[in-house]
């Protein structure tokens, strides 16, 4: 792990501006500094010499002023530094994401760790840890020329024990990137399990086992600590030997400087500047290796955030093969569609599988769905929910292709955000509010939202907490009715509905399908009735037709 | 500026941290103040020797920073890791009992992010304040009565920038806080939309709903920035306000020492002190950040967990002795939901510490009565009823209804989940609010209908329900909700790792898991939410119809399940139909 990945410049450019400003406040502050150092060696000398002060003073007050003022701003510049940095990462983290399907994506609870703490983490990191970088590159340099100026034999000593500072921190740095990448690990992990404990506090409580997970938590917390400070202790011991090391350099430059003074052949104010200035060529090296240890872990997640930004050219599905990545695999012919004649659905010899050991959900399927109301039936666990998702894009098949034109898929637990109905219903695509009744009226729920203090602007908890799940499943439809897709996929649209709702919204659902295609996954019979053409699922990849109209049936 | 830091053992180490980082910072001060005796002296060409004590001095000065810093910053940091893994411990306790009603009332990321980050900020400013301004403050004093011995003056001065000093981190404190709830919220912001967008990727995929989502991460943003620019005014003037302190201090000094009848040598350590000094002032910026930051957190944290749970706490005594004994027995335990042997399931976890109201063996199911009972989510509108239902112990009933009708909340008030705001609920006659509810809910199982699946194993995962449960058990309990085929097809059967959020696991799988975790946790209670939405009519059917063949083992189990379907209804002993909803309005 580097100090500074110079990819976070090349593959994030929003991080160029607030770099550069840190390093033109960084150089403007040393050189005030070692003009300070001047100011306050004429102070002094004129103190024990009994010489006016006036100017000595008036010197030393204004560059005071000129510190504060360069203080003040760093601090201004270094916040500013630290969100811009770590919200470009996370808006790049994002936004890569939003262009990959399910399978290219990292696991889920490592990706929200990755898009929330990880980010954050990069935030000290930009906001303390380079300032810092920025300051250990100039004020070294400026000290040491300005010492070569006023007395060459202590810059002598500076030049010759400097570089031992970068050369120990170096060799402590790798003895410990280990130790780091391995706290960054457990920190993702006791990450995972404290969400993974959380979300499932529900079933935790109803068992009588929450509490025993106190002990769990604990014992995670317990654990991380030990790691972290074995980290911590080793980091700490590699400052405190730079440390000595600095002030040993330091009083070198003292003992020749004194021995020079005694013997008469130097003055009291190069002396004291000589003094002054060397120590500025070894703190902030030292603060450096100080402050890594607080931005190690954001150092961390910055170099785990650019791997997932610059991914290897080598596609992680290598049995696409020639088909060069999933691209060729799927193919969305948006404008080709219109004028698109027949079955626009189609999907030849997909195969699927989760993860690797785990057998093919969907094997060797061929499929194809034109225009109307396709059902798809078929025992649970066959791969019916997966079907939906290979046709959405969601997922990326094994072999074969799928093509299909842009889809709005409402899935078996529909996202609805925690905001207002309004904002629900109008992701994805624009609707005025007269048109969002319509939807509402459409699916049955108008009265429901009419009768919620604020209507549409109703808050919902977080997936849709305070509706019954037959209503969020209203409100998923209505915003399918919304949706301007002209594919539309329904993963057990009725699943949550009484009989009478569901023969209602199965109604609703061939209505729709005048004009669009859409494919049902279903077990119920409402929906069946309407259908142009029905899909028999009876394992993996084989299908027993039976439709009235055998436009949409095939076999593998 | 302090921090309580709460009474425990770390307060003593952060004390002790707070001492040794004075000493460090005090070794600092004498370093820089010495150097500058020893060159003014040196430069009135003494003897050498005459110098060797300031030598001595200056080398021990030298050494003693070093190694007195690296011993606070250990004890430092981990009295304020242990303080974290406390509290994070705590915080988890104190989200028990509001769970499962509570939590949705906040939003779930929202609860990590507060749970996890400001336990981080509050606990970090033990490291980040409490000790740096112990440090300050003892090695400020110490430097006050030197330099006042050497001249009284020169101390006062000194005085005087200890309390500018302390006056600026007021003012930068007050300035920080001023903006750092619109902060905190921007936070919040960004961290719920981050999170909502990457765990629902594929459902934002699923409806076209990136651009929407990318357009929140960038107004979070947005505000995320704006709110930072205003709080580190705080910061920038405490930085500024320190080094123009630190000037006049300096100038101030010169011109009072100038004259004074002393040696050159003390006069430039006078001179020098107040710049040595600030090498204690310095750390106070970061502090002033760090303490605002940990005090809203801390608000934060009381606020979410000072919910009040949706069901009165128990009345009996029980609750702390259970729980307690539960926790001796959990700490032996290792991992997540182990599948170790657990002692406290055995009946005592509740009967034997006197609470006699409830029948002592576990397995009997009670007979269950409500009259007239009204319930609400919110206590503004009214989710339910009012109702009476009777539930003599062996019953099989269904409760059907349409969408709004109650039928969720009913079983929320049957799982002791939700306190009822009318009405009486009885078991054995005995009013429920005065059972102990750890003994109420033991005897429950609560199948709702998206069952939670841990990223551990498929046999941890059931036998968090049923801990002396043995792998036949679990197999047979897996066969009878049909999962016998999901189990061979699994590369390690029973010791296969199901990911996190149940990947790889699929809706129907997923609502068999969950009937089968309540099948093999011999509750004699069993209550439903919609269990078989996900399944095919078969299997439906051949679940409910398992669930109630059950009863050959525990004949006096009884069942609740709520649902919209037709298949296996005929099973029940009883069809309880929700008909009118209670409220026009109602979202249930």
């Amino acid at each position: 792990m580097r100090p500074f990945d110079p990819r976070l410049l090349r593959v994030v450019p929003a991080a160029r501006r607030p770099m550069a400003a840190l390093g033109v406040v960084g150089v403007l502050s040393g050189i005030a500094t070692i003009g300070t150092a001047f100011a306050l060696t004429a102070l002094v000398v004129a103190v024990v010499e009994g010489d006016p002060l006036g100017v000595p003073a008036g010197w030393l007050a204004a560059l005071f002023a000129v510190r504060a003022l360069m203080a003040g701003l760093t601090e201004r510049v270094a916040a500013w530094a630290g969100v811009a940095v770590s919200t470009a990462l996370r808006s790049a983290l994002l936004r890569r994401w939003s262009t990959l399907d399910a399978d290219s994506r990292p696991e889920p609870a490592a990706a929200v760790s990755l898009a929330t703490t990880g980010a954050t983490t990069v935030e000290p990191y930009a906001a303390r840890f380079l300032p810092t970088l920025v300051t250990a590159s100039v004020v070294p340099v400026l000290a040491i020329a300005t010492l070569v100026v006023v007395d060459w034999p202590s810059a002598v000593v500076v030049v010759l024990t400097v570089p031992l500072l970068p050369l120990f921190a170096a060799l402590i740095g790798r003895a410990t990137a280990d130790e780091t990448s391995r706290r960054w690990a457990a920190l993702a992990s006791l990450g995972g399990h404290f969400l993974d404990v959380v979300q499932g506090l529900p079933t935790l409580v109803s068992y009588g086992r929450a509490e025993r997970q106190v002990a769990t938590v604990r014992e995670v917390s317990e654990r991380h600590r030990r790691a972290t400070m074995r980290t911590l202790r080793l980091a700490f011991l590699s400052s405190a030997a730079l440390e000595l090391l600095a002030t040993i350099s330091v009083a070198i430059v003292a003992v020749t400087v004194g021995l020079r003074l005694s013997t008469g052949s130097l003055d009291l104010g190069p002396a004291l500047v000589a003094i002054l200035l060397a120590p500025e060529a070894f703190w902030p090296i030292r603060r450096v290796g100080a402050e890594f240890h607080a931005a190690a872990d954001g150092a961390a997640a910055l170099d785990d955030i650019l791997t997932h930004l610059t991914p290897s050219p080598a596609a992680p599905n290598a049995s696409f093969g020639c088909e060069s990545g999933g691209a060729a695999a799927r193919s969305r012919p948006n404008d080709a569609f219109s004028s698109a004649s027949g079955p626009a659905v189609r999907l030849s010899g997909v195969s699927y599988r989760y993860a690797a050991p785990l057998p093919d959900v969907v094997d060797h399927l061929d499929l194809e769905a034109g225009p109307g109301l396709t059902v798809v039936t078929g025992p649970s666990g066959v791969g019916k929910s997966t079907v939906l998702d290979l046709v959405a894009g969601l997922r990326r098949p094994r072999t074969g292709t799928v093509e299909s034109p842009a889809s709005h898929y409402v899935t078996q637990r529909p996202f609805l955000a925690a905001g207002s109905i309004r904002e629900a219903l109008t992701i994805g695509h624009h609707a005025d509010d007269a048109t969002l009744w319509e939807a509402l009226r459409a699916v049955g729920v108008e009265g429901v939202v009419a009768a919620l203090p604020g209507g549409l602007a109703a808050g919902l908890g977080d997936d849709g907490f305070g509706l019954s799940a037959g209503q969020r499943q209203r409100l998923a439809l209505a915003r399918a009715w919304l949706a301007p897709e002209r594919v539309l996929l329904l993963d057990e649209p009725t699943a949550h509905l009484d009989p009478r709702s569901a023969s209602e919204i199965a109604a609703l659902i061939a209505g729709l399908a005048d004009g669009r295609i859409i494919i049902a996954v279903t077990h119920r019979d409402e929906l069946l009735a309407h259908a142009q053409h029905h899909l028999h699922l009876t394992r993996p990849g084989a299908i027993t037709a039976e439709t009235d109209n055998p436009v949409g049936a095939a076999r593998s | 500026m302090t921090m309580t830091a709460g009474s425990n053992p770390s307060t003593a180490s952060v004390l002790r941290g707070g001492l040794l980082g004075g000493v460090a910072t005090a070794s600092g001060i004498a370093l820089t103040a010495t150097s500058g005796w020893l060159i003014v002296r040196a430069a009135e060409r003494p003897v050498i020797l005459t110098l060797l004590t300031a030598i001595v001095m200056v080398r021990a000065f030298g050494i003693a920073r070093p190694v007195f810093r690296y011993w606070e910053r250990l004890v430092s940091h981990d009295a304020a890791l242990g303080l974290l893994a406390q509290r994070r411990t705590e915080a988890y306790r104190a989200l028990i009992p509001l769970t499962p009603a509570r939590l949705g009332t906040r939003r779930r990321s929202a609860v990590l992010t507060g749970v996890v980050d400001d336990l981080t900020d509050e606990v970090e400013a033990t490291v980040r304040v409490t000790v740096p301004v112990i440090g300050a403050v003892l090695a400020g004093a110490l430097v006050v009565a030197l330099s006042a011995a050497l001249e009284p003056a020169v101390g006062a001065v000194l005085a005087v920038l200890a309390l500018v000093v302390a006056l600026i981190c007021l003012v930068a404190a007050r300035l920080e806080t001023r903006s750092l709830d619109e902060l905190f919220v921007a936070r919040d912001e960004v961290a719920r939309v981050a999170a909502l967008a990457t765990s629902q990727a594929d459902q934002l995929q699923a409806v076209g709903g990136w651009t929407t989502a990318l357009r929140w991460l960038d107004d979070a943003h947005a505000g995320l920035a704006r709110a930072t620019r205003r709080v580190s005014l705080g910061r920038a003037s405490a930085a500024a306000g320190f080094l123009i302190a630190v000037g006049t201090a300096v100038v101030t000094i010169a011109f009072l020492v100038r004259d004074l009848d002393a040696g050159g040598p003390v006069k430039a350590l006078l001179t020098l002190t107040p710049v040595a000094v600030s090498e204690a002032i310095a750390p106070l910026v970061d502090a002033v950040r760090a303490r605002t930051r940990a005090a809203a957190a801390a608000a934060r944290t009381r606020a979410l967990l000072g919910l009040q749970p949706a069901v009165r706490a128990e009345p009996s005594p029980t609750k702390t002795d259970a729980g307690s004994a539960r926790q001796a027995c959990a700490a032996a335990e290792a991992k997540v939901p182990s599948a170790a042997s657990d002692p406290t399931r055995s009946p005592d976890s509740t009967g034997s510490n006197g609470v006699t109201a409830l029948a002592a063996d576990l397995s009997a199911a009670p007979d269950i009565a409500l009259h007239g009972v009204t319930a609400s989510w919110n206590g503004q509108r009214s989710h339910l009823g009012p109702i009476d239902l009777h539930l003599p112990a062996g019953s099989r009933v269904a409760i059907t209804g349409p969408n709004g009708a109650g039928k969720s909340t009913l079983l929320a008030v049957l799982a002791r989940n939700l306190d009822t705001t009318g009405g009486g609920c009885t078991w054995d006659g005995v009013d429920v609010g005065t059972l102990p509810l750890t003994g109420v809910r033991d005897r429950i199982a609560v199948v709702d209908d998206a069952p939670h699946i841990f990223a551990t194993t498929l046999r941890n995962n059931l036998t968090l329900a049923a801990p002396d449960a043995t792998d036949d058990d679990i197999l047979a309990g897996l066969t009878r909700v049909g999962l016998a085929p999901f189990v061979k097809a699994l590369p390690d059967g029973l010791d296969t790792t199901l990911g996190t959020g149940g990947r790889g696991v699929s809706g129907g799988e997923r609502a068999r898991l969950g009937i089968a975790r309540a099948l093999l946790s011999r509750r004699p209670v069993v209550l439903l939410d919609e269990p078989v939405a996900h399944l095919d009519p078969p299997t439906a059917r051949a679940v409910v119809a398992d669930l109630l063949a059950e009863g050959t083992l525990e004949p006096s189990r009884t069942i609740v399940m709520v649902t919209h379907r037709d298949e296996g209804l005929d099973l029940f002993d009883r069809v309880l139909n929700l008909a009118t909803p209670t409220s026009t309005a109602a979202i249930e």
